[in-house]
């Protein structure tokens, strides 16, 4: 079937199969391989999209319920955008495989509160997880947007 | 190979029940579509057809007049920063943004949580010492269901296989708590729950997360002692073992949970 | 240009794809332990690939260090999981649809889940001979029990501790355990081979691209020049993308197909394919009233899973390292690799150091409160000193434990109030010996390093950069670091044991020197002499000695067992930091997983059967598990580079551990589960369950 929807910022139709995960297709169809399939069940953070602005597990969500919606992946954020200047200066991240679902959760983060403090960060985020073990740089990097 | 299957999208509610009516069992309901995902990537279900509800208006509202109104579609991040429900159901507010993370949150429905009658929930056991009813709808007509009757088992509710879960309806509240107790990591599902809520002198004590359904014990609800409501509670359950906790250990924690949410409460 | 990490633009081993391509799924036995009667494909349909028993009979074994592994389970299966088939077709879905269709006729055996039941002379034998391997990886003696299910015995002989026990007067002797865990690294295991005219190209995201080399040259029969392997950036690894995973079963099938495969393992399928040693280990420790320590002796059973792995490398360095960083007299200790029926324990960051602090700075806490001393003081009494002459016999240089544990302690206030608080200290082997190489050409004005490190986000390439552009007198952004491919890059042992930055960095003095003489290509190596005699323990462990402290703060609820850390630092050696950010982000990712190991990752089975191989059931570290963390980096001026990637992690646990135990509530198992504590209180209190 085909699902009509916006990636960062240009109109696309998707097509998938009903029970496909939007994960699934973001790869498949528009190479954006910043949205990773890594735990199946929505816990770790590694597939995360935008959608209409608040970050979503994309190997949760069908396909076709990404109809008429916005989804913004990192690869959308243009390269300079505050939050990715900041990761890089604070130096929060190692591997780098979670790092694109942390910065899209900060983004929603920074919008609902513009300046959270550390253990608002912590608690917002505490849903990515990271096994290289940087949440105290990527709080140090929130914060640092934040400013 | 097999063929795709069908994805139906009602976009009125009448329409919706005409199909459940119709394919009842065989099609699976979507809202949210987070647990039904996880099955889906764990490959234990195959379903042939999905019944969307996200096209069908009138179900995701986050209302009140003298109730509450969730509609069935409406999130849980939607009753989590709800103005209302904030300032006049604050516990519940509270307990709907203990859930996962906020990306679940963004997907998972008030309806959904209900319906998929996952016994490690936070949301089941606040709403039924609440005193919440689910509004079910079928085809030609519905029926309230209370919260204590609806989850029946371990992912399982008492709803025919034609109806479907429209709204949640929550009583105002008076004092109330919710405590979430993990054993483990801070994103860890609850091993144990407590919920405690009193109205017009009625105390309302119900453990989730422990069992296949919320567990309520009126009678034991009379008594006055925390402590011993508490112990009560622990003896009268017979809790599940899994990786969060084994049966013992919940019942330990049961008594002890039980008579914190009761000093909680009673502490003004 | 910002870095790809945050743009999106990172690519890692699973992201290598080719044209044509076929996507792999393995067929694992059901059973923990079965003979293997008949495999039947003839359902998986004709566009699919099968690779069945009768197309590896041919292959040779392989194994780093005990050659008891066939690219797939030949007589029988020896865990759940064990690979028993492929299928390769050309998607993902259609390979797991094929696989599902492959039937497998099994005859299940006894099965044995315990380590020191396994290590009995009559338990029921995982394998029935032992073979020593010839792979670069097997770098010490090897001590296979034969008819036994001990793949190694490693042991010190240091003084005799029974004369040394008749002195004590105060002697402690617990026994231990630490449970299984996974690597849970971000990204998964993936390859992707592919043969032309009888030569093997790979792709894998591993740690050990020569090790893995030599075994795949010795499983097909041919020269390891033959085979190329590219090693592009892991999503971690943690010490899981070692030696042989799934790249035979990946090139087998490749060339059975004669097109490319690749294989990238779904999330469940990683508690089955490499995790951490599981042990058991018995302290026996005596000290005079004084508080000087006389004798200890140590027994390590390391679960090593139905395959070897390098099993005998990590019970060797649990053992050498058991005695701690401590001047005793007589030190005996006997440590075993034991096959049981559970899915392969391999490298796991810590490598056996953590399993043996455990085990030892606990002991040391319970011998501290019988004499009635401060555990600092008694610690600070026994530590090695410069100069001193460790249970191997060999002499300690560049020793810094007492600063680690002073540090440590005052990190968390500890001369304050010492109640709810715990130490714990480290000396921690570096792979010895082993060797190096590193190139650098002169690329127009810019350098290229080539050079085997494999990146795994831990910064080491950056740090080898550094340390070139320092030794070339340029800018950093002039040097550039591919990533490795063998027939590129010059020899090197892997890129484990927190050795690369240093052995990098000795062998690029050289490499330098040489690009200096020769103009356009220098060449440097280094080799590190050393080893250990596996009969009496004496010789050389380790070049130099990673070595750490921990202190933690805990308060404890005891009406639920439940254990909150409140504070948490570690005290680190460094020698001389090179790259001081990911120095700290190697801290702390370590002081992190310690956490995990110390409260929260278990691996549970039943049966055989693991019971919680996902993300929700076993839990790693979230960000709000973390708490009030801090470390100190110790330099000197001339200090050796010393590896950081793993060294703060194996004293956490430890530190939680006593710090529980100085409210009175003993635990001797990891992880250490609200539940457990909550026993701990009744046994206190004196309260019958």
């Amino acid at each position: 079937m085909k699902v009509s929807c916006t990636v960062n910022g240009d109109a696309v139709e998707l097509e998938a199969t009903p029970d496909e995960a939007l994960l699934d297709v973001l790869r498949r169809q528009l190479d954006l391989r910043s949205v990773r399939p890594t735990c199946g069940i929505g816990v770790c953070g590694a597939c995360t999209a935008l959608v209409d602005g608040e970050p979503v597990s994309t190997c949760l969500l069908l396909a076709p319920l990404a109809e008429g919606r916005e989804i913004t992946t990192v690869e959308g954020l243009g390269g300079d955008h505050p939050l990715q200047r900041a990761f890089v200066e604070s130096r929060a991240f190692q591997c780098g495989y979670c790092t694109p679902g942390m910065i899209l959760s900060a983004k929603r983060l920074l919008e609902e509160n513009p300046s959270p403090s550390a253990h608002e960060i912590a608690d917002f985020l505490s849903g990515n997880l990271c096994r290289c073990g940087c949440y105290l740089k990527i709080v140090d990097a929130v914060t640092r947007a934040a400013a | 190979m097999s063929e795709a299957p069908a994805w139906l999208a009602p976009t009125s509610l009448a329409e919706a029940l005409e199909l459940k009516a119709e394919h009842g069992g065989e099609a699976t309901v979507v809202a949210g579509g987070t647990f039904l995902a996880i099955l889906l990537n764990a490959r234990l279900i195959a379903p042939a057809k999905y019944l969307a509800l996200r096209d069908v208006p009138g179900l995701a509202q986050v209302e009140a007049n003298g109730e509450l109104r969730l509609g069935a579609m409406a999130t849980h991040r939607a009753v989590e920063l709800s103005p209302v429900v904030r300032e006049r159901w604050p516990t519940l507010a509270r307990t709907f943004a203990l859930v996962a993370s906020p990306r679940i949150r963004n997907q998972a429905t008030v309806g959904g949580v209900l319906a998929d009658a996952d016994y490690a929930s936070d949301p089941p056991a606040l709403l039924t010492a609440l005193g919440a009813r689910a509004v079910v709808a079928r085809k030609g007509g519905g029926r309230e269901i209370a919260l204590e009757e609806l989850v029946t088992g371990y992912y399982e509710t008492s709803l025919e296989r034609d109806e479907l879960i429209v709204e949640v309806r929550v009583p105002p509240q008076g004092r109330a708590v919710y405590r979430k107790f993990r054993s483990r990591s801070h994103e860890d599902r609850p091993c144990v729950g407590v919920a405690a809520a009193e109205r017009d002198g009625e105390l309302r004590v119900v453990v989730g997360a422990v069992a296949g359904r919320p567990q309520w014990f009126p009678e034991i609800c009379e008594r006055e002692d925390p402590a011993e409501i508490g112990r009560r509670y622990a003896d009268a359950i017979d809790p599940i073992s899994d990786a969060r906790g084994s049966a013992e250990y919940r019942r330990r924690v049961i008594a002890i949970e039980v008579r914190r949410a009761l000093e909680e409460l009673w502490s003004g | 240009m910002a870095d790809p990490r945050v743009t999106g633009a990172a690519r890692y081993a699973e992201d290598v794809q080719l044209p044509g391509m076929l996507h792999a799924r393995i067929v694992r036995s059901p059973y923990a332990h079965a003979r293997v009667l008949s495999v039947d494909a003839s359902a998986a349909g004709e566009d699919v690939v099968v690779l069945a028993p009768d197309d590896v009979r041919g292959l040779r074994r392989y194994g780093c260090q005990i050659k008891d592994q066939a690219v797939l389970a030949l007589d029988r299966a020896r865990f759940a999981g064990d690979p028993v088939a492929a299928v390769a077709a050309a998607t993902p879905q259609l390979a797991r649809a094929a696989a599902d269709l492959v039937e497998v006729a099994y005859e299940e055996l006894e099965a044995i889940f315990d380590p020191v039941e396994a290590a009995e002379p009559d338990a029921p034998l995982v394998h029935d001979t032992a073979a020593i391997s010839d792979n670069d990886a097997a770098y010490f003696d090897l001590r296979p029990q034969s008819g036994t299910n001990i793949c190694h015995r490693f042991r010190i002989r240091h003084g005799d501790p029974e004369t040394g026990f008749d002195e004590a007067d105060v002697i402690v002797d617990e026994t231990f355990q630490t449970a299984g865990a996974q690597h849970v690294h971000m990204e998964p295991h993936a390859a992707l081979a592919r043969w032309e005219d009888g030569r093997l190209e790979l792709w894998t995201g591993t740690q050990t691209p020569f090790n893995l080399r030599e075994d795949l040259a010795g499983i097909f029969g041919i020269a390891p020049e033959e085979i190329r392997i590219h090693c592009p950036p892991m999503g971690g690894a943690f010490g899981a993308k070692t030696f042989v995973r799934i790249e035979a079963i990946v090139a087998a099938l490749a060339r059975k197909a004669n097109r490319p495969v690749r294989c990238v393992l779904e999330r469940s399928e990683e508690w089955l394919t490499l995790n951490r040693h599981p042990a058991v280990i018995r302290v026996k420790v005596g000290a005079r009233a004084d508080g000087t320590l006389v004798a200890k002796r140590v027994w390590c059973w390391a679960d090593t899973g139905g395959y070897a792995d390098c099993g005998p490398g990590v019970a060797q360095k649990m053992g050498f390292a058991a005695p701690g960083p401590y001047r005793i007299p007589h030190v005996w200790v006997d440590s075993r690799a034991v096959y049981t029926n559970l899915a392969p324990n391999g490298a796991f960051r810590g490598y056996g150091q953590m399993q043996c602090v455990w085990s030892s700075e606990l002991a040391m806490d319970l011998l501290a409160e019988r004499l009635g001393l401060d555990a600092l003081e008694f610690r600070l009494r026994n530590v090695l000193r410069e100069g001193d002459r460790y249970c191997t016999g060999e002499e300690m240089h560049d020793v810094h434990f007492a600063d680690c544990l002073e540090a440590a302690a005052r990190g968390i206030g500890w001369h304050d109030d010492a109640r709810g608080k715990g130490l714990a200290v480290v000396m921690k082997g570096m792979q010895t010996p082993s060797r190096a190489g590193i190139a650098i050409e002169r690329d127009g004005d810019r350098f290229v390093v080539r050079c085997a490190t494999a990146e795994m986000g831990q910064g080491a390439r950056r740090a080898i950069s550094l340390l070139a552009a320092d030794l070339l007198g340029v800018d950093v952004a002039r040097v550039r670091f591919p990533d490795p491919d063998t027939h590129l890059v010059p020899y090197d042992t892997r890129t484990t044991s927190s050795r690369s930055t240093y052995v990098m960095g000795l062998a690029l003095e050289r490499a330098v020197g040489d690009l200096r003489e020769h103009g356009e290509r220098g060449y440097g190596e280094i080799e590190i002499p050393g080893g250990l005699d596996p009969d009496t323990g004496q010789g050389v462990a380790s070049h130099h000695w990673h070595q750490a402290a921990a202190g933690a703060e805990v308060r404890v609820d005891e009406e639920t067992g439940k254990v909150e850390v409140v504070r948490l630092h570690a005290a680190v050696y460094a020698g001389r930091v090179v790259n001081r950010a990911g120095a700290e982000l190697q801290n702390e990712g370590s002081m992190i997983m310690g956490l995990g190991t110390a409260l929260l990752e278990r691996i549970d089975h039943a049966d055989g059967h693991i019971t919680n191989a996902n993300l929700s059931d076993y839990e790693i570290p979230s960000f709000a598990d973390v708490p009030p963390l801090t470390h100190d980096l110790l330099e000197r001026e001339g200090g050796e580079i010393h590896g950081l990637g793993e060294t703060a992690l194996p004293p956490v646990p430890a530190a939680v551990g006593n710090a529980v135990a100085s409210l009175g509530l003993r635990v001797r198992e990891l992880p250490i589960s609200a539940e457990a504590v909550l026993a701990a209180v009744d046994e206190r209190e004196g309260v019958r369950a």
